[in-house]
């Protein structure tokens, strides 16, 4: 019989693996797709929950979380190619704005 | 009453103001100096009147009940309660009669002097200003409010000094006026906040003074009369303090004549003879108040004597008449040293605004030894200064005679023989380097022509002859000692002299005197030369006795290279360094910590990382510790 | 035979987000994302979530994962544009440096708590049972992430419009 620890360390593991890439990539697809990871991992914890509590309430958050996946998913799939049209290029070094103005002293 | 004795004092101040706000106003010059000097002549003119008609009052009424005018209360918090109160008594009555009557004359002496000035109604606002400060301080009921006239006429002066503010060297000479002044002054706050907490609030009016020092020992009243008196020096230019006197004739010639004649100077004697009841508790302190007033009249008298300048042979001569003055006062004498400051307020206003015309007519020349013969040439102003002369070298029956030798036969008559010598060879001296003044200058050089010679207006001839008239007769009001008597202060007692002894002394006087003018003939009558520093003594009076030096090596210089060392070491190197380090840190901080931002949001996800990082490692260590 | 499946999704799953990772070519992270999300769907199978794993296929797999197949090939980026980093084992040192610490913390909280399987209802994670609690008890999200979904769906089409380029 498996225990919900089996689960629960994969989902960590991945997670971690998620945060990993985000740091360590640039390119804005392997940064999306870590978050997704990310995301995925918390939904199995939430569905891991869900049945150690044998309760659905988990479960439905998790089956909203998909969801949003999916939502998040359009929304930076859009992004990757607006910064493409503008950058020609999918690197996160490119995008600059948030840097602070240095003075022409 | 009250309200005369009020508007005397308020009225400079009011007139000062209305000068001020006009000149500021009319920045175009469109006001006429008339318009100025109206204003300016008028308000002393009222005050002289004024003081008149209470002088009438006063005179009448017995010389133990002043006249009170009580304006408001100005502090009054717990024990400490100063009234603005005015007191009007015998002494302060004299006081106001002579700043007003001899301000007025030097007045519109000032309106003929200064009528080419481009500040004409600066100066007058600050000349009403001067005037009534001095007026605040004699008439102040309480030190406290003397000490806010003694503090303005200190203002006055630097602002006077200082008049022809485009040349350094006067601005110079004003601050160290004004420094100076500040360090007697620093001596009189001391004093009377020694005297306010000895008193324990049993009031600050002069009166109750009076009655409160009765409890007090003698070392807390010799330790306040002792500061009350370095206060008198740097006012009345006394030793040490004295330094500031002859440099202070760097303001325009009606100034001098005001501070040394009516105003400023004189306030240190009167504050002594005010003090009166105090010092007759410590004869010691009055002793060593004779002293330096009989050691400055001595030193001044010397450095008079090799002066060349003739306005600054003036200042000394002040000096060394101060000198007598405190001689006086120190030796409990009030009514003669004030009967001195009386007359000497006469002749000296007359020598100082005579001194000014010469030096008008000359285009403002001030070597003496560039005149001579002036004689033909500025006759009124010739009879007028030899008046003023005689009177200050007491030759009878000028002014100065009853009142100098008021003051030598009391030195004599108290067995103070030392000042006694000390005050008959500065006699001497007096003699000796004002007819050096009046030969050098109206005699000397008798082809000497003078074809560029300003003509003198009456505004400046008419108050020469107003002050001569007095100069010759204010002495008769010495005559058996009525002055003394009308004042009425505290004067110790002295022995009565026998009649020889009286006569003697009355007669060896002038003879001195004489004996200087002959002196002063010999040596300059025809062909006067000036003095060459050519043995070491004649130099130490040339320069001073070296004082300005001594001053300068002393305190001057050993303040520069402190200030020198806190501008280039402690404020350059150690604040300026640690403020350094602390902004220059900042800075390095900021362009380190900028880079930070570089705007990546990778870098920015890694901070968030990071942040989360440690408080993971914080959580453990918490659950850990459960 | 529940622990063997379970140990071959978890290899899949793994050896899929360390291809998110690590592989160079985008194509490749996007395979293993795939890899990821099948996985994943299996795991909600051996959770008894059976309609999760429906909704996993059809949306994980189904629309999320091939849309951003699609996206990786249409945009089809040359190498001169593809960001040029080495991935330095120094780095990857640094990161799972900073990363350990919260991966300590939640292995410590899963150990310490102790968790076991709960018995379960036979119609656990059923469709039925699934809209049952869905339009219960969470009605409101569910209507939230409905306007979630629109306000994307808008959002993606202004982000992607031609018209709105910027002219740079």
């Amino acid at each position: 019989m498996l225990s919900p620890d089996a689960f629960l360390f994969v989902a960590v593991v991945i997670f971690a693996i998620g945060l990993i890439g985000l740091m360590l990539r640039r390119s804005l697809f392997v940064v999306y797709l870590s978050i997704e990871l990310m995301l995925s991992s918390v939904n199995l914890i939430l569905a891991t929950f869900s049945r150690v509590h044998g309760e659905m309430g988990g479960g439905v958050v998790s089956l909203l979380m998909i969801a949003v996946i999916a939502a998040e998913a359009a929304i930076f799939l859009a992004l990757i190619i607006y910064i493409y049209r503008i950058t020609k290029s999918v690197d996160s070094q490119s995008i600059t704005q948030l840097t602070h103005k240095r003075d022409e002293a | 009453m009250e309200a005369l004795l009020s508007l005397i004092v308020i009225l400079p101040f009011l007139s000062a103001t209305i000068l001020g706000i006009s000149y500021l106003i009319d920045s175009k010059k469109n006001l006429s100096n008339t318009y100025y000097a109206t204003i300016a002549l008028t308000t002393p003119a009222i005050v002289t009147l004024l003081s008149f008609v209470l002088a009438f009052e006063i005179s009448t009424m017995p010389h133990d009940t002043p006249l009170y005018a009580h304006l408001f209360d100005w502090i009054k918090v717990g024990q400490f309660h100063i009234e603005m109160r005015f007191m009007l008594d015998r002494l302060s009555m004299i006081m106001v009669g002579l700043v007003s009557f001899v301000g007025t004359l030097i007045h519109i002496y000032a309106v003929g002097y200064m009528q080419d000035d481009e500040g004409f109604g600066k100066f007058f606002a600050y000349f009403n200003f001067f005037l009534g400060s001095m007026l605040l301080l004699v008439v102040a009921s309480n030190p406290i409010i003397m000490f806010i006239g003694w503090e303005l006429v200190g203002l006055a002066s630097y602002l006077l000094i200082g008049f022809y503010h485009k040349v350094s060297s006067n601005i110079t000479a004003a601050n160290k006026a004004f420094i100076v002044n500040r360090v007697g002054d620093f001596g009189f706050i001391i004093a009377l906040s020694v005297l306010f907490i000895a008193l324990e609030g049993k009031g600050f009016d002069f009166e109750a003074i009076k009655e409160g020092i009765e409890g007090l020992s003698s070392s807390t009243l010799s330790f306040v009369g002792a500061l009350l008196f370095v206060g008198a020096m740097g006012k009345s230019a006394q030793i040490p303090l004295y330094v500031w006197l002859p440099d202070a004739m760097a303001g325009p010639t009606p100034v001098s004549a005001l501070i040394h004649a009516a105003t400023m100077v004189t306030a240190g004697v009167y504050m002594v003879a005010r003090f009166g009841f105090l010092y007759n508790e410590i004869p010691h302190i009055g002793e060593f108040i004779a002293y330096i007033g009989a050691f400055s009249a001595l030193m001044a008298a010397l450095m008079a004597s090799f002066e060349r300048d003739i306005k600054k042979i003036l200042a000394y001569s002040t000096m060394s008449q101060l000198g007598y003055m405190f001689i006086a006062v120190g030796l409990g004498a009030y009514g003669a040293g004030i009967f001195h400051l009386f007359t000497h307020a006469f002749f000296k206003a007359l020598l100082f605004m005579g001194a000014g015309a010469v030096i008008i007519a000359l285009h403002h020349e001030q070597d003496i030894f560039k005149m001579g013969n002036l004689r033909t040439f500025l006759p009124k102003t010739f009879i007028t200064m030899l008046i003023a002369t005689l009177a200050i070298t007491s030759i009878p029956p000028f002014a100065g005679f009853f009142s100098k030798e008021a003051i030598i036969n009391h030195a004599f008559l108290t067995q103070h023989y030392t000042l006694w010598i000390i005050a008959i060879t500065t006699a001497f001296l007096t003699a000796y380097y004002m007819f050096r003044l009046i030969f050098v200058v109206f005699f000397a050089h008798s082809t000497k022509t003078y074809p560029h010679l300003i003509p003198l207006g009456k505004m400046i001839i008419y108050p020469l002859i107003v002050l001569a008239i007095g100069s010759a007769t204010v002495g008769f009001l010495g005559i058996g000692h009525g002055f003394a008597h009308f004042v009425a202060l505290p004067d110790r007692a002295t022995p009565a002299p026998t009649h020889l002894l009286e006569y003697g002394l009355m007669a060896f006087n002038p003879l001195i005197a004489v004996g200087g003018i002959a002196l002063a003939y010999r040596l300059f009558g025809t062909n006067p030369k000036p003095s060459k520093a050519n043995i070491p003594i004649k130099a130490l009076f040339i320069h001073k006795f070296y004082v300005d030096a001594l001053y300068d090596r002393l305190f001057v210089s050993t303040l520069r290279s402190l200030s020198l060392f806190f501008d280039r070491v402690v404020d350059a190197k150690i604040i300026d360094g640690f403020l350094g380090l602390l902004t220059g840190g900042y800075r390095h901080l900021g362009v380190k910590l900028v880079s930070l931002q570089n705007g990546t949001v990778k870098t920015y996800a890694t901070y968030i990382i990071f942040s989360v990082s440690l408080m993971s490692i914080a959580l453990i260590y918490i659950l850990e510790a459960q | 035979m529940e622990s063997i499946i379970f140990f071959v999704l978890a290899f899949f799953l793994l050896s899929g987000a360390i291809m998110i990772v690590f592989c160079k070519e985008s194509i490749y992270s996007a395979i293993g994302f795939l890899m990821v999300m099948v996985a994943m769907a299996g795991m909600f199978a051996l959770l008894h979530h059976s309609f999760l794993f429906l909704a996993q296929i059809l949306v994980g797999v189904g629309a999320v994962v091939v849309l951003s197949i699609m996206i990786i090939l249409s945009i089809n980026l040359k190498d001169e544009n593809q960001p040029q980093q080495n991935i330095m084992p120094s780095k990857i040192a640094l990161t799972t440096l900073m990363v350990a610490p919260i991966v300590g913390l939640l292995l410590y909280a899963v150990i310490k708590a102790d968790f076991t399987f709960a018995p379960i209802a036979p119609n656990f994670g059923t469709i039925e049972a699934m809209g049952k609690e869905l339009f219960t008890h969470w009605v409101l999200p569910f209507e939230i992430v409905s306007i979630l979904l629109l306000g994307a769906m808008v959002g993606a089409i202004v982000l992607s419009h031609r018209r709105l380029d910027v002219k740079s």
